[in-house]
């Protein structure tokens, strides 16, 4: 399923097909870039035409969409949100803050580098990315989905422990629930 | 063992025509929402692309036997529905069971789906489906009622309870039941707005108030099963209108015409629509289509 | 000795033994009840219905005997009582007073098969009362009168009871005979006008007994406050008593030329069904909810009944049949669930279903039935009761049918989410699955619910030679009706149910294999906490199920409705009257000068009237 392209069977590729064209996004509104999805998700840019729509629960969702910085309160429920998505799931980290903390870069309760909390498949670069951006970004994960490259997922099962550890570097006194699935 | 097999062969072939009728017109909704909204829209066979993603899609996770088994009602009943509605006013390919039920039973029968579901999303546990459910059974209430008084009417002013008695009588007389009485049919389509669910009757789903309702926990598999019996009951619903009120179809060219006819009455009604409260939605029902319905009875029996 | 005065001395007699075998030697009271009540069933089962027993008491000629429609009420008793009495055994154990409270249960069995052997109205009207006082008994069996619960029944059993003995008298004053086959062989011999106060005064008297409006007052409070165990056969048999006695009104005592009784008492009971149904929405209590609910379910029974065409009359008494089924059946899950868990609170309980898996599956059965939904039994008798309305003209009624089952789906929807599905809370991890022989007499009772729904034949045969005992004939395209699992209206239309059932179990097993084979490795459970919250993760300890005010929005919609209730304008009423009584009061004020002065004026005044009018 998350092989290269070179391997993939007439299977993989229709369900990559699939997958890459019907895109269920889980927006978590986070700071300023919320405000951007509006404008991506209608009559201006309209992202539906390209298979991406709102979903509106995590289990319904295969892309969870990071509009912005995220304080260490805001993690624990972003990582909740991911670990009750089904798999194959993507991730896309949104604009500046999700990079490298952006603006927030030396506050003392935002997260710097989304990766290291959950497996990033894309990020859109910019503070904010406009419009078009977002769209390019979409873009850039289909072609991942399509080639069999966009396995954020598998890297976080294998790398779990490592995932965890760095989560609990930030989130303390902190039950973390047993990832399941 | 011949005829049997001629008959689930001809059920597969009615379960195929539902399901890809009723999911491009699912596609075609989505279309013309986004025509409207000046949009060019997803294509419009984007809801085979989604079902067909949420089938590969892994499911791994329930919440206990009852939400496994949601879909599963759901899609029982749309299909048993679709096996007692006529399809096509003559040849034997598409009538399955159409003889053996009659519109009471059918009544009955699509509202079965919804109560399986419920009972699904009840087990979840998640409080925004409980109120979902309760939303739509209140919302059921609502247009049930004008929905059966244009039945009632129909079946006095014709003496016959069944579907295909219904187009028979069509076919002698040569008018449709729409124009030979115009005040069930008035009542039915409103009460049709209510079936489909679509705004401004959205309030079961509705996405911003309780993150879809009854299906907030249902994903992959399970989500990809109640899109396919969603797509089958809407062309179930279609049919049986177009069956009733404009003279069945003899072809199935006639029939898709007649039912995206049909069809764009509540999704152009929709797309200008905000959202009703429940409440609200439940008097809309028992205003305007309720009267209608009282006339008709009238009508047709005096 | 004839097998009916066995029947009764054993009945009546054994409910003595049992309170006597209670103070002496208790283990052994739960066998005997339940071996006297199944050999009273085999008793009931080998006599046929042609036995007949004469006999004078002090002049009066009575006679005895079942006719093949209270043989069909007949079972409905037997087969409920014996299963409530198993079901007892288990729901009554470590409780005070249960001497009493078997001597009352055996007492009012017994006395359910008097009124049914009754040809006589006297002996009809002896066996009503003592079901009367046994059933107040077992209401007010908690001890303390809580709400008056037990006045309220008593009052309008009461009521009733005047007026059928006021019929009964008038009745004799005109026929000199309390036979039955005499009353109805000349009963339209008397003025029109007699008749209809005959039929009134005995339908006042049924009419409180199945909890018609308006005479339902006593009823939600009774039924939700007895032992469940009795309130199964309470709502499941001793209401069809006021059924069966609306049939032989309605079919024996009320002539064709006066339809317009029957169009009162369907349109009455409709109204009792609509609004009973509205009031069961709204209730948070499952024994509560269920009480309203078997008010308007009888209310359907009896429209059956009064719609006056074969095929309404054969979907009354099948839907009377299936009622007693269901209803005592889920009288008996919420018993289960309050002998488990406590209380039957449903903003309380929730997610029983994985603790008590069994009892949960009895519930959706018989949940099933009662919506009416195919292909179970109760759409079997909510089909033939619409097309027997449509067939027949009643095109206002039907519509208010259908009103009062659509919505019926609300609180069938509600009782089993509130106690069964939901979150699974850790309070209730403890509770166990009810012990067997509470479950037992559940699943069979679910399992009949299940086999009325494909072959109705083996309910609608005794009813129809029920019918033919009314007077009723068949005037549909088929005689046969038991051989048959096709239903025809008189219209030739048709619901063909095996190829229903066929359809729905082909088309759900396939689903369900679909759905469960794939993926089938991954499959795993998740607990109710696990639940997509907007991230929040919630704790075990937080309840997040959706209990309070659950109809909410219906309850506002329907509100206008709901306004005022009859037990208002009772209320009312009794204070008017105690308003009445305080002014009659002012003149008796025990003061023996006012006494006088009335004296005085009551001279005076004939004094002044006499000169004036009588000329003295």
């Amino acid at each position: 399923m998350y092989n290269d392209k070179n391997a993939q069977t007439i299977v993989d590729y229709i369900q990559n097909f699939t997958r890459k064209n019907s895109l269920f996004m889980l927006a978590y509104g986070t700071g300023c870039g919320a405000i951007e999805l509006p404008a991506t998700l209608t009559s201006r840019y309209d992202a539906e035409r390209l298979g991406v729509r709102g979903a509106a629960t995590p289990r319904q969702a295969d892309l969870l969409l990071i509009t912005g910085y995220l304080s260490t309160k805001t993690l624990k429920r972003v990582i909740r949100v991911y670990e009750q998505m089904q798999d194959p799931k993507y991730v896309i980290g949104f604009g500046s803050c999700t990079i490298n903390g952006g603006m927030y870069w030396d506050s003392y309760n935002t997260i710097k580098l989304l990766d290291k909390y959950i497996p990033v498949d894309v990020y859109i670069n910019g503070c904010m990315p406009r419009p078009e951006s977002v769209i390019s970004g979409f873009q850039e994960l289909k072609r991942l989905i399509a080639a069999g490259k966009a396995d954020g997922a598998k890297k976080y099962k294998e790398n779990l422990e490592w995932y965890r550890e760095n989560q609990k570097k930030v989130l303390k006194n902190w039950p973390l629930v047993e990832y399941n699935w | 063992m011949n005829t049997i097999l001629i008959q689930i062969l001809g059920a597969l072939a009615t379960i195929l025509l539902a399901f890809i009728v009723g999911m491009f017109y699912g596609g075609a909704h989505r279309k013309v929402i986004a025509r409207i909204q000046n949009r060019v829209g997803p294509p419009i066979y984007q809801n085979f692309i989604d079902v067909l993603k949420l089938y590969s899609k892994e499911t791994s996770i329930n919440h206990g036997v009852m939400q496994h088994m949601g879909p599963v009602f759901a899609i029982t009943a749309s299909i048993t529905s679709l096996m007692f509605v006529p399809i096509l006013t003559d040849g034997n390919w598409f009538s399955n069971l159409n003889f053996s039920g009659d519109l009471v039973f059918l009544v009955y029968m699509m509202v079965f789906g919804s109560l399986g579901m419920a009972l699904g999303a009840g087990q979840t546990g998640n409080p925004n489906s409980a109120i979902g459910v309760t939303r739509g059974l209140s919302q059921m209430v609502g247009y049930e009622i004008p929905f059966v008084m244009a039945m009632v009417a129909l079946m006095t002013q014709f003496h016959t309870t069944s579907i295909t008695g219904m187009i028979a009588v069509q076919q002698q007389s040569g008018t449709w039941l729409m124009f030979s009485n115009p005040f069930a049919f008035m009542a039915a389509i409103m009460a049709m707005l209510g079936m489909f669910s679509y705004a401004p009757f959205d309030i079961v789903t509705a996405p911003a108030e309780v993150s879809s309702g009854p299906i907030s926990e249902f994903g992959g598999k399970y989500l990809g099963m109640m899109m396919t019996s969603g797509s089958i009951f809407a062309f179930v619903k279609l049919a049986l209108f177009v069956d009733i009120f404009m003279g069945g179809a003899s072809n199935l060219v006639v029939l898709v015409i007649k039912t995206f006819a049909l069809y764009m009455i509540p999704v152009l009604y929709g797309v200008i629509s905000p959202r009703y409260r429940t409440e609200q939605a439940i008097t809309y029902f028992w205003k305007w289509p309720l009267f209608f319905g009282f006339i008709a009875i009238l009508y047709a029996a005096f | 000795m004839n097998s009916l005065i066995l029947l009764l001395i054993l009945m009546f007699g054994g409910a003595l033994f049992a309170f006597i075998l209670n103070k002496f030697v208790p283990a052994l009271r739960d066998i005997f009840v339940v071996l006297l009540m199944l050999g009273v069933s085999y008793l009931f089962f080998s006599t046929g219905i042609s036995n007949r027993l004469n006999f004078d008491v002090l002049g009066i000629h009575m006679q005895w005997g079942f006719t093949s429609a209270s043989y069909l009420f007949g079972i409905i008793v037997v087969v409920l009582g014996s299963l409530a009495l198993i079901y007892s055994t288990a729901y009554m154990k470590g409780k005070d007073r249960l001497g009493y409270f078997y001597m009352n249960f055996l007492f009012s069995i017994g006395a359910m098969l008097g009124i049914l052997m009754s040809r006589d109205l006297i002996s009809l009207f002896f066996f009503w009362e003592i079901m009367t006082w046994s059933s107040y008994f077992i209401v007010i069996y908690s001890g303390n009168d809580v709400d008056r619960r037990g006045l309220k029944y008593m009052i309008f059993s009461a009521i009733g009871a005047y007026s059928m003995l006021m019929a009964i008298v008038i009745v004799n004053s005109f026929i000199g005979s309390f036979l039955l086959e005499d009353v109805f062989a000349s009963i339209f011999a008397i003025g029109s006008g007699y008749q209809i106060a005959i039929a009134i005064l005995l339908m006042i008297g049924f009419g409180v007994k199945s909890a018609m409006m308006p005479l339902h007052v006593w009823a939600p409070r009774a039924y939700s406050e007895s032992p469940m165990s009795y309130t199964a056969v309470f709502s499941g048999a001793l209401s069809k008593m006021g059924v069966f006695g609306f049939a032989l009104v309605l079919f024996n005592l009320v002539s064709t030329q006066n339809w317009l009784i029957n169009e009162v008492v369907a349109w009455l009971a409709a109204i009792t069904s609509v609004l009973a149904t509205f009031y069961a929405v709204i209730q948070s209590d499952a024994k509560k909810l269920l009480a309203y609910s078997s008010i308007a379910q009888i209310g359907y029974i009896i429209i059956g009944l009064a719609s006056n065409t074969y095929l309404g009359v054969m979907a009354g008494l099948f839907l009377a049949v299936l009622h007693a089924v269901f209803k005592s059946t889920l009288f008996m899950a919420v018993g289960a669930v309050e002998r488990q868990v406590g209380t039957t609170d449903m903003t309380k309980i929730s997610g029983l279903i994985r603790r008590m898996p069994w009892t949960f599956v009895a519930t959706l059965i018989s949940i099933i039935a009662l919506a009416g939904l195919p292909p179970l039994g109760g759409f079997v008798g909510k089909w033939m009761l619409y097309e027997a309305l449509i067939t027949s003209g009643h095109y206002y009624l039907v519509i208010m049918v259908f009103l009062s089952s659509t919505a019926a789906f609300l609180y069938s929807y509600r009782i089993l989410f509130g106690m069964f599905l939901g979150q699974e809370e850790p309070e209730f991890a403890h509770v166990k699955e009810a012990p067997l022989s509470m479950l037992i007499p559940m699943l069979i009772l679910s399992g009949i619910s299940v086999l009325s729904g494909s072959h109705p034949g083996f309910i609608l045969e005794p009813i129809q030679s029920a019918m033919a005992s009314f007077g009723f004939q068949s005037n549909l395209p088929h005689e046969s009706w038991w051989e048959l699992t096709v239903l025809f209206n008189t219209w030739g239309d048709k619901v063909a149910l095996v190829n229903v059932l066929t359809s729905i179990v082909g088309v759900f097993l396939i689903a369900l294999a679909f759905i469960t084979i794939k993926g089938y490795k991954n499959q795993r459970y998740v607990t109710t906490k696990d639940i997509s919250s907007s991230g929040e993760i919630i704790q075990p300890e937080d309840n997040m199920t959706f209990q309070i005010d659950f109809y909410k929005p219906f309850e506002r919609a329907i509100w206008p409705l709901l306004k005022r209730k009859i037990d208002d304008y009772y209320t009312d009423f009794g204070k008017g009257l105690e308003a009445l009584f305080d002014f009659v009061r002012r003149f008796y004020n025990g003061n023996g000068q006012f006494y006088a002065i009335y004296v005085m004026a009551f001279l005076a005044l004939l004094l002044i009237a006499g000169t004036k009018y009588f000329g003295f």
